[in-house]
């Protein structure tokens, strides 16, 4: 009978957060959409809602109910799987995320996380690296050309930068000595994992960008060269699911990761502990603002060429990334 | 411990189909995608037998790093699809493969029997975690193999990239 309980307590603890992630990339799309427009000195959704506040339901319905179209000679059965292969995997990160310490309200212990496994970092990066095959496989079963280019090219752009990924994540694992990610969290008590890991906060900066597809690495879908890279063939709603799933719940989830390998996690900023904040609250700062800055990135920069892009992966990425395994290696041998 | 169970049953299982898939889909491209079915559902496995660490690096470097390249080659080369098998080599391979099912059958035996003389025991696991475990036997007893898997990984490197490089690019269109 326990079994039973924890089971769907789990599962009523999955639902929330998959419902909370759906709802929060719906309103990220909002958010971007009005920060692009003012970069570009334009107002953004402005017509659905006071202010466009409404729009994302209206462009939730209206993705939802568009003739779902699917062109004759596509592979039908991977055309379908290619588009839940690129969405699951990044919502399964959230899984192993933690989002706070565990808090009693109402003489109730809930804890902001679905597991706390000792490896967490490393199973974030293996649900990271297995939405390539959606990409993949999406630019294989459209059977047309632009979408096996564009499927092509991300698959090389994921397969440099997931590697430095793995390298540059090393090095907060190295002064926590976990993998778990709340026991990260607690080793940044005194200080950030920033001060010697900055060389791999950079490695980390782009991989981001690159893995979630935003501009100076949007090669897979360059709209002058590719139309729209691997989602050319899709329509409604498994069109919708991309983006969805790299620019809103990849980049919210990695910043999120970023938040808890560099910043301290749901640790107050320096000299400010003692205001009645609560830590979920100083963690969602923390992402938010990340999140901010990847969205600043990507409507202000230009595209890189395809061969720039793997040259920086292996010949700078990389290199750095194991450069910063020395100097944390040197800072722990020195500080302890 | 019962979920244990239910979830060994379940993921051997759907491993297992995969694995027939593997071996009949005539469509390349679906047997690439039962071989990554296969290689996630083993992975389930061991999260079920408590080897989380295994799990993970099974994802990462089984399921991702190394099919992620069939893939690749695969759905770049289109005259594969429907040529599943030519009926030639299946001369050759029963004998191969009845070969390679007998030293993986050997191999994991052995291991069976060998893993219960180690140091390591469930107890000892649960106390210093299944990282510091693999860490301690792979840098202090088994170093030496170690590095020299890494040397060989090294060697085969340098020589695909020898193998791959190509003295000039000839540019058609620069030529026309």
């Amino acid at each position: 009978m326990e079994l039973l309980g924890t089971v769907v307590v789990l599962t009523i603890k999955s639902l929330i957060f998959i419902l909370v992630m759906f709802l929060g990339a719906a309103y990220l799309t909002l958010l971007e959409r009005k920060f692009a427009g003012h970069v570009q000195q334009r107002p953004g959704p402005l017509h659905v809602g006071p202010h466009g506040l409404l729009q994302p339901i209206a462009d939730a319905l209206k993705v939802l109910t568009k003739e779902d179209l699917v062109p004759d000679s596509v592979d039908k059965f991977l055309f379908y799987l290619a588009s839940l292969m690129a969405f699951v995997p990044a919502i399964m990160i959230l899984a192993v995320v933690p989002f706070g310490d565990p808090f009693t309200v109402f003489g109730v212990e809930i804890k902001p996380y679905i597991t706390d496994l000792n490896i967490g970092v490393l199973l974030a990066l293996a649900f990271g690296s297995i939405s390539l095959y959606g990409v993949i496989f999406a630019g294989w079963a459209s059977n047309s050309k632009y979408p096996m280019i564009g499927s092509l090219r991300k698959a090389a752009v994921l397969i440099g930068y997931e590697v430095a990924l793995g390298f540059a994540m090393v090095g907060p694992i190295m002064m926590a000595g976990s993998f778990s990610l709340r026991e990260i969290v607690e080793a940044q008590q005194n200080i950030w994992f920033i001060i010697p890991n900055i060389l791999a906060f950079v490695v980390i900066i782009f991989c981001i960008l690159a893995e979630t597809g935003r501009t100076p690495f949007d090669v897979q879908e360059a709209e002058a060269e590719l139309v729209g890279g691997y989602i050319t063939e899709y329509t409604g709603m498994k069109f919708g699911l991309f983006p969805l799933a790299e620019w809103y719940i990849a980049t919210f989830v990695l910043s999120a990761i970023t938040v808890i390998l560099f910043f301290g996690g749901w640790n107050p900023l320096p000299l400010m502990g003692w205001l009645p904040i609560p830590a979920i609250v100083w963690f969602f700062v923390k992402v938010f603002l990340l999140f901010m800055f990847f969205l600043w990135v990507h409507w202000t920069l230009p595209r890189y060429r395809v061969d720039q892009i793997t040259e920086l992966a292996w010949k700078v990425m990389l290199p750095l990334a194991l450069a910063n395994i020395l100097v944390v290696a040197i800072w722990i041998m020195i500080f302890g | 411990m019962e979920l244990t169970i239910t979830a060994f049953w379940v993921f051997s299982a759907l491993a297992v189909l995969s694995a027939v898939g593997v071996v009949f889909f005539r469509n390349i491209i679906y047997a690439v995608l039962s071989l990554i079915s296969a290689l996630v559902m083993i992975s389930g496995l061991f999260f079920a037998m408590g080897a989380e660490l295994i799990g993970a690096l099974q994802i990462i470097i089984y399921a991702v790093a190394i099919v992620v390249f069939y893939v690749l080659v695969i759905s770049t080369v289109p005259e594969f699809k429907g040529k599943a098998f030519e009926s030639k080599y299946i001369l050759i391979s029963l004998p191969v493969g009845f070969l390679i099912f007998l030293e993986l059958a050997f191999v994991s035996l052995y291991g069976a029997w060998k893993s219960n003389t180690g140091i390591f025991t469930p107890e000892v696991i649960s106390e210093v975690s299944n990282v510091k475990a693999v860490a301690t036997v792979l840098f202090t007893k088994y170093l030496f193999p170690f590095e020299v898997a890494s040397l060989i990984l090294l060697v085969a490197m340098i020589g695909s990239i020898i193998i791959g490089k190509k003295d000039h690019v000839i540019d058609e269109e620069a030529k026309s």
